[in-house]
């Protein structure tokens, strides 16, 4: 009989725990660990933030599911993992004692610390911009809009400032799809030309995402994602502010640095600005009591995994081979990581030193559909390894594709959305020596109401998945 | 480039946009088979 504890019960997590099960006897326990007793469905908290959806249709309750699957879940935060003696600590959520689980494997797959603090003035609790990284922030975020939008009515003029808050973040997608629906709930309500709408971004071009763009066939032509997205904002009327890293933000402005390392501010009265994402602050302790974080976990809390580390950007460019496939920890094989918690071994967005020193470098998307792959991965890793098998599967970001809805507008009847299929997500030039990296015949980028179909399909398919009814394994991550 | 009236048409047209779902949806499935999906 194997134990495998996995903390985190978000897109990677639970996508490893259904997985799992499906993969071992009853005779093997199978024990995750969540922040809260629910999965959220993290990309329609976009519709949240702007009261387009209730926050109970964005969410699943974990216990049901997992009761029908033979899955345990403990409510709570894993504080230390004890790799050599393999147990983690959990400081369960009914605010008991510390409660120790025991594991034969352990697939941390977290989700991330949101890293408020590292923008002075940044967040929900102790700054003064909102956020929709959590359903709590989302809703709070929607409260917040939506008293926006009663000044509106009066008859002020206000500035709504959406994007990354911190030089190094990620997940641009969420804040163009946020701003874009602000867009289209505003001129639905006939507010709009009262409203400026800035998207400021720390990423090298618009369109960029953290994947160095992309390029696809558009009206039969090769058309880049920059293209592609500032025709969108114009249409929209949205003014793009790129390249910009944000330092600190008061009740009043946003005040950043650009590439030039010029500085600067943006005067805003609502601002939604996604925070530097790191690993969560969990210790990791040997059987002596040291401190042995340095073989599982890099400088900002990432696992570390089968991935070459310490290439420049050059030699990881041209080194596709140096993303992690099998998702194991190399100190400790019964350790495994997945989504966000999981190290990249570097940026696939082109990195920016300032003059000043500042990193301006959009971080590699490891979220949503690539969050769902790699827990899949992973989890089908640890049930070989329980079966005395070899791990038998491999995929890199280099050889996974994905697949992005940003929606603007969620009706179904004259919302729409662009939709983004990018294959592979790390560009490999070697195997697509086209200049672009990406195979074009199925990398595509369309803009459309069938756009919001897919969004909402989507939705709907997803939350099925995840509820674990017949057939769910055939709906791809 | 910029989206024009004709884009604007075409993009809420409703049995053309009908078409645009289902490729969309061939696409999917066709990077999912691309994928490795071990």
């Amino acid at each position: 009989m194997a134990r495998v504890v996995i903390v985190g019960a978000g897109f990677a997590g639970h996508t490893a725990a259904l997985y799992l099960r499906a993969q071992l006897g009853k005779q093997h326990e199978i024990t995750v660990v969540n922040r809260y007793d629910y999965f959220g469905f993290v990309p329609s908290w976009v519709w949240v933030g702007i009261g387009h959806m209730a926050p109970e249709r964005t969410t699943i309750a974990l216990k049901p599911v997992y009761d029908r699957k033979g899955i345990a879940l403990v409510v709570g935060r894993v504080t230390e993992v004890h790799p050599d003696e393999r147990y983690v600590l959990v400081s369960p959520a009914n605010r008991g004692g510390p409660l120790r689980l025991d594991y034969d494997y352990l697939l941390i797959a977290t989700g991330p610390k949101l890293n408020f603090a590292a923008t002075p003035g940044l967040g929900p609790e102790t700054g003064h911009t909102v956020s929709i990284c959590t359903l709590d922030h989302a809703v709070a975020a929607r409260d917040s809009y939506l008293a926006q939008v009663r000044r509106l009515e009066q008859g002020e003029r206000l500035t709504f400032v959406v994007g990354t808050g911190h030089p190094g973040a990620t997940c641009q997608g969420a804040a163009l799809e946020y701003i874009s629906n602000i867009h289209k709930d505003l001129a639905r309500r006939h507010l709009r030309h009262r409203a400026e709408l800035i998207y400021l971004s720390n990423e090298p071009a618009l369109g960029d995402f953290g994947v160095g763009g992309l390029h696809a066939r558009y009206r039969g032509r090769l058309t880049s994602s920059e293209e592609f997205i500032t025709a969108i904002y114009n249409d929209y009327g949205i003014r793009a502010e790129v390249q910009k890293g944000v330092r600190a933000v008061d009740e009043q402005r946003i005040y950043w640095e650009d590439y030039q390392g010029h500085e600067g501010e943006t005067a805003y009265d609502f601002a939604m600005l996604i925070p530097q994402f790191t690993g969560q602050p969990i210790a990791y302790l040997g059987a002596d009591g040291s401190d042995v974080s340095a073989k599982l976990v890099n400088a900002a809390g990432l696992v570390k995994v089968d991935a070459t580390y310490g290439l420049d950007y050059a030699a990881l460019r041209e080194q596709p081979g140096a993303w992690p496939a099998t998702y194991q920890n190399p100190s400790y094989p019964n350790i495994f990581a997945a989504g966000i918690a999981f190290a990249p071994p570097g940026p696939i967005s082109v990195p920016h030193i300032t003059p000043s020193g500042l990193n301006i470098t959009a971080a590699p998307p490891r979220t949503g559909m690539i969050s769902g792959v790699i827990g899949r991965v992973a989890a089908l890793n640890i049930a070989n390894l329980i079966n005395g098998d070899r791990l038998a599967h491999h995929e890199r970001m280099s050889e996974m594709f994905a697949a992005c809805v940003a929606s603007m507008g969620d009706s179904l009847w004259d919302g729409e959305a662009a939709t983004i299929i990018m294959y592979p997500v790390v560009p490999d030039h070697r195997r697509y020596p086209n200049g672009t990296g990406r195979d074009l015949f199925v990398t595509h980028m369309e803009l459309g109401t069938s756009g919001a179909w897919m969004k909402r399909l989507v939705h709907e398919t997803f939350m099925y998945k995840f509820k674990a009814r017949p057939g769910w394994q055939i709906i791809p991550e | 480039m910029e989206i024009t009236n004709r884009d604007r048409f075409w993009m809420r047209c409703r049995p053309y946009q009908l078409w645009r779902f289902i490729v969309l949806n061939l696409k999917i499935l066709k990077a999912v088979d691309h994928s490795k999906r071990t």
